[in-house]
């Protein structure tokens, strides 16, 4: 009976001021968390305290909503999530302060150039000792693509394209130097091993970059790659190069048909079924009791705004004029979405299973169509236990309503109740975000198959 | 009456800006990669009392393309990694509380709502102490590493830069002061009419806003420049805070500030809206022939063939390798990408009668900068003069290798100019900006406002 069970694994998702657009009208909710570094800080040193794995920021690269705000609709000044610290930034000054805890930020494809990205997330991943993580998305949004010299963003299948092709880049760059190539060797006056360089000279349909990177190689080999793409194409990305996952799955079953399809391509790469993390998203709302427990989660249903989720529900509506229709009727036959392809997909089936407008809205506008989890510390471990040990998920990414009372309740209250039933760690088990997600160091590109690479390079000197 | 206060700032060119002061016993080399390094020196800056420090930036290992080439040599050369700057700065700002924290960032390769946001970022999360140092790229390094074989020409460059900063400082206006209302009672977060679209359309940028952050601490943080070409120059007088350049001499430096300033005045900005800081390399001893002594050691340490590479990026093309090293340097054909620097550099080793491999490590030793060596009291009396005499408004003081010489530094001279009562002993505000002795810009809306009322009112 020595074997170890499984473990469960979270990463605390961080949209600020709140996962809950309206959630920062709560009486214990400090909205100014979206701005105010201290919060940030401080809810870092909360959850490094409660062992969570990493702290994984959400971004866009505009207000979300904007092209709604400029045409002045009264609804979209009511969400919370207006401006935010930018998450790169946000995370190296974190590096600075904390010492064990994963930080991941999201980082877009659309709107960056590889070379840039590859050398802030490498650079991070130096300051914090080997625990940066990049969430590599896609930018979906029309707010984005006018900031950008753009009139509408990149349609869905160029926009995994360019992805692909970005993510590419970026590990070729991050590996352009092998882990003891820097001999900085004062007698000898030999500062690096030229051997030892690797120059990408990536020649795609989307970029051509030279290298190498001006960053040494990372102290976990590369920064922790997420994705949250559930769509076929973006599932497809993941399991080739991702090494987490952050998804919205609201049954167990759900959970397991996507792991399993997770892992089976994942396989289809060369690689094993666990070398990539799953996280579906919950949002927790913990009380002394159940009674408690359920009282908080009315407070918070309370508090949703039905412009926000009718909004919301128009955003992933795939052209169709949502504010025409009677809110209390059911779902049209929406166009595809050019935007997020599985999240469509989930408001469809809500629809098919006879919600209204309103009602899929106010799913959207509590906890963005993660799973809404309440109860005390024993039953939210029960649920969550039952995930783990049915093959549903490696762990939960969680959704805070607002900030920092719930952090500071999840890890007072249900932390302790996971690490006594044995599925979750006292102690990190390692340094690196690497070490601690269990997954493991890939081999450096360039020397993976150095016969090749050193054949090309007599050829090319020929 | 108060004296004129020196501005000081830590140029940190790590591991060393001297290309072989990495191997001088005294150096830590890897003060490139690991960010302990960087935080020591940071506070060990911080402690003097500096203003700011500064780290330059390119986006790209100088001299790839030769090493692309095979050129063994390069491998010999120190600056070759290092952390990303701007990243850098935002972990600074948790273990400092004053002093400011500037990076290169380049408006060639970047998106200006990128680094609008960031600059903004970095500024709110240090408590207004974030500047951007402002710059053009200029070499071929970085040009293949973003898709294009060639650098873009000198003055498309320069337009796109000033229109790039038109592009972020609109940005960094977006939001008036209380824009977010976060009234729980009415659920109202935003106050509408205090956020503001820019809207920009232009030659190379088409910016709808707002930013997605609000105005910083400092209004906009601090924008420093380095060019000194006419264009460069130009932008710089509009644009800029501070000014980063390279003066060896001080009738040339006086003319260059007496230039800035009067180009500055121009744009209906005062003298003391833009602060000129020219670099400075100390080699400290406590005798003038101890510090020439260690001077001489440390270009014994640096073969010909990496000295040589120092000059490459200004040789218009031309392989140097090719004349004799103890000959003059030969006649360099234009250089596209670093105008001002060949010049200066062509120019000392005509005025100082130089052989190659005396301009070549001269040039390696400190990159263009002025480099002062003697004892602390000469070192003061030369800034003294600097700053009396209007060539200077302060220095940003570049070492050799990290972190011995600029802890002398701090441990000699700063106490050294304090005493002459030319530096401060304490920081005057809690901002760059206050103890820069800089303005808050207005925001444009609401200057635009109010200009719009005192117009109704006429």
């Amino acid at each position: 009976m020595s074997k170890v069970r499984r473990q469960l694994r979270f990463g605390a998702f961080f949209s600020v001021p709140g996962c809950h657009p309206t959630g920062w009208r709560h009486p214990d909710a400090i909205c100014e968390t979206d701005l105010d570094f201290r919060y940030l800080a401080d809810m870092a040193r909360t959850a490094e305290r409660g062992k969570l794995d990493c702290m994984f920021f959400q971004d866009s690269v505009a207000i979300p909503g904007s092209t709604a705000v400029y045409g002045a609709k009264p609804f979209r000044v009511k969400n919370g999530r207006q401006a935010h610290i930018e998450p790169m930034s946000a995370i190296a000054a974190l590096a600075a302060i904390t010492s064990r805890i994963g930080l991941v930020s999201t980082c877009t494809t659309s709107y960056n150039e590889p070379y840039n990205v590859a050398r802030r997330f490498l650079t991070i991943d130096h300051i914090s000792g080997g625990r940066a993580g990049w969430n590599l998305v896609t930018s979906q949004a029309e707010d984005e693509a006018v900031n950008f010299g753009r009139d509408a963003h990149f349609e869905h299948g160029v926009r995994y394209d360019r992805a692909a092709e970005f993510h590419d880049v970026v590990i070729g760059l991050w590996d352009s130097w092998e882990d003891d190539a820097f001999l900085r060797d004062k007698k000898s006056g030999v500062w690096f091993d030229f051997d030892k360089m690797h120059i990408l000279r990536h020649k795609g349909q989307h970029f051509t970059v030279r290298g190498p990177l001006n960053v040494a190689r990372s102290p976990q080999g590369r920064p922790v790659v997420a994705q949250a793409g559930s769509s076929d194409i973006g599932m497809e990305l993941a399991a080739r190069t991702a090494d987490m996952v952050f998804t919205a799955q609201t049954t167990i079953k759900e959970g397991q048909d996507f792991c399993n399809d997770m892992r089976s391509r994942v396989v289809n790469y060369g690689r094993g079924p666990e070398d990539i993390r799953i996280f579906p998203g919950i949002m927790p709302i913990v009380g002394r009791t159940e009674t408690e427990a359920r009282e908080k989660y009315e407070e918070l249903r309370s508090l949703v705004d039905d412009g926000v989720g009718i909004a919301g529900v128009a955003r992933l509506a795939g052209g169709v004029d949502i504010f025409a229709c009677d809110p209390d009727g059911p779902l049209p036959e929406l166009k595809p979405s050019n935007a997020a392809r599985a999240r469509q997909d989930m408001i469809i089936a809500m629809g098919k299973r006879g919600m209204t407008i309103r009602e899929i809205g106010r799913v959207l506008a509590m906890s963005q169509a993660h799973r809404v989890l309440y109860g005390t510390p024993s039953q939210l471990a029960d649920d969550m236990q039952a995930w783990l040990e049915a093959g549903a998920c490696d762990g939960f990414n969680l959704l805070f309503p607002h900030y920092p009372k719930p952090l500071e309740e999840w890890v007072t209250m249900v932390v302790p109740e996971l690490q006594r039933r044995g599925i979750f760690r006292t102690e990190y088990e390692g340094k690196t975000f690497r070490e601690n997600l269990g997954v493991p160091i890939p081999p450096n590109i360039h020397t993976a198959n150095r016969t090749s690479v050193q054949v090309k390079a007599a050829a090319a000197n020929d | 009456m108060t004296k004129r206060q020196l501005k000081l700032g830590g140029f940190f060119s790590v591991p060393g800006n001297h290309l072989a002061g990495w191997r001088h016993p005294d150096a830590v080399p890897t003060a490139d990669m690991d960010f302990r390094e960087y935080a020591h020196i940071t506070q060990v800056a911080e402690e003097a009392r500096f203003d700011t420090i500064f780290f330059q930036d390119t986006v790209g290992v100088a001299g790839s393309r030769a090493l692309a080439r095979g050129e063994r040599t390069r491998a010999k050369l120190s600056r070759t990694v290092k952390l990303e700057p701007t990243a850098t700065l935002a972990a600074l700002a948790m273990v400092t509380s004053r002093i400011g924290l500037v990076a290169t960032a380049t408006t060639t390769y970047n998106e200006p709502y990128n680094i609008a946001r960031r600059f903004a970022s970095i500024d709110h999360i240090s408590g207004g102490r974030a500047g951007w140092n402002l710059v053009t790229s200029q070499i071929e390094d970085e040009s293949e590493n973003f898709g294009f074989d060639e650098h873009l020409a000198h003055a498309e460059r320069y337009e796109r830069a000033a229109e790039f900063y038109e592009v972020v400082t609109g940005l960094w206006d977006s939001w008036e002061d209380g824009g977010l209302l976060r009234d729980k009672q009415s659920g109202v977060y935003m106050d509408r009419d205090k956020v503001h679209f820019l809207d920009h359309v232009g030659k190379h940028f088409k910016v709808k806003g707002p930013l997605n952050i609000t105005r910083s601490p400092q209004g906009w943080p601090v924008v420093a420049q380095a060019g000194s070409s006419e264009a460069g120059r130009e932008l710089a007088a509009r644009t800029a805070d501070v000014v980063f350049t390279a003066q060896t001499k001080i009738d040339e430096a006086k003319v260059f500030y007496a230039d800035i300033k009067d180009r500055a005045a121009r744009y209906g900005r005062t003298p003391d809206d833009i602060k000129i800081m020219p670099g400075l390399t100390p080699v400290l001893g406590r005798t003038m022939a101890e510090a020439r002594e260690n001077y001489e050691y440390l270009q014994s340490l640096m073969p010909d063939d990496v000295a040589l590479q120092s000059l490459a990026h200004i040789s218009g093309g031309l392989d140097l390798t090719k004349f004799p090293l103890d000959g003059p340097l030969p006649e360099l054909p234009p250089s596209n990408a670093a105008k001002a620097r060949q010049a200066l550099v062509v120019r000392t080793a005509r005025e100082g009668n130089m052989t190659l491999r005396q301009i070549a490590r001269h040039t390696a030793a400190g990159t263009g900068h002025r480099v002062l060596v003697g004892t602390p009291e000469y070192m003061a009396d030369e800034m003294e003069a600097w700053l009396e005499e209007e060539a200077a408004d302060g220095f940003n003081v570049v070492c050799n290798y990290y972190p011995k010489p600029f802890e002398d530094f701090c441990r000699l001279v700063v106490p050294e100019l304090q005493r002459r009562g030319i530096f401060r002993t304490e920081y005057e505000g809690t901002t760059l900006r206050e103890n820069l002795g800089l303005r808050v810009p207005e925001n444009r809306y609401i200057r635009h406002a109010r200009q719009g009322l005192a117009k109704e009112a006429s």
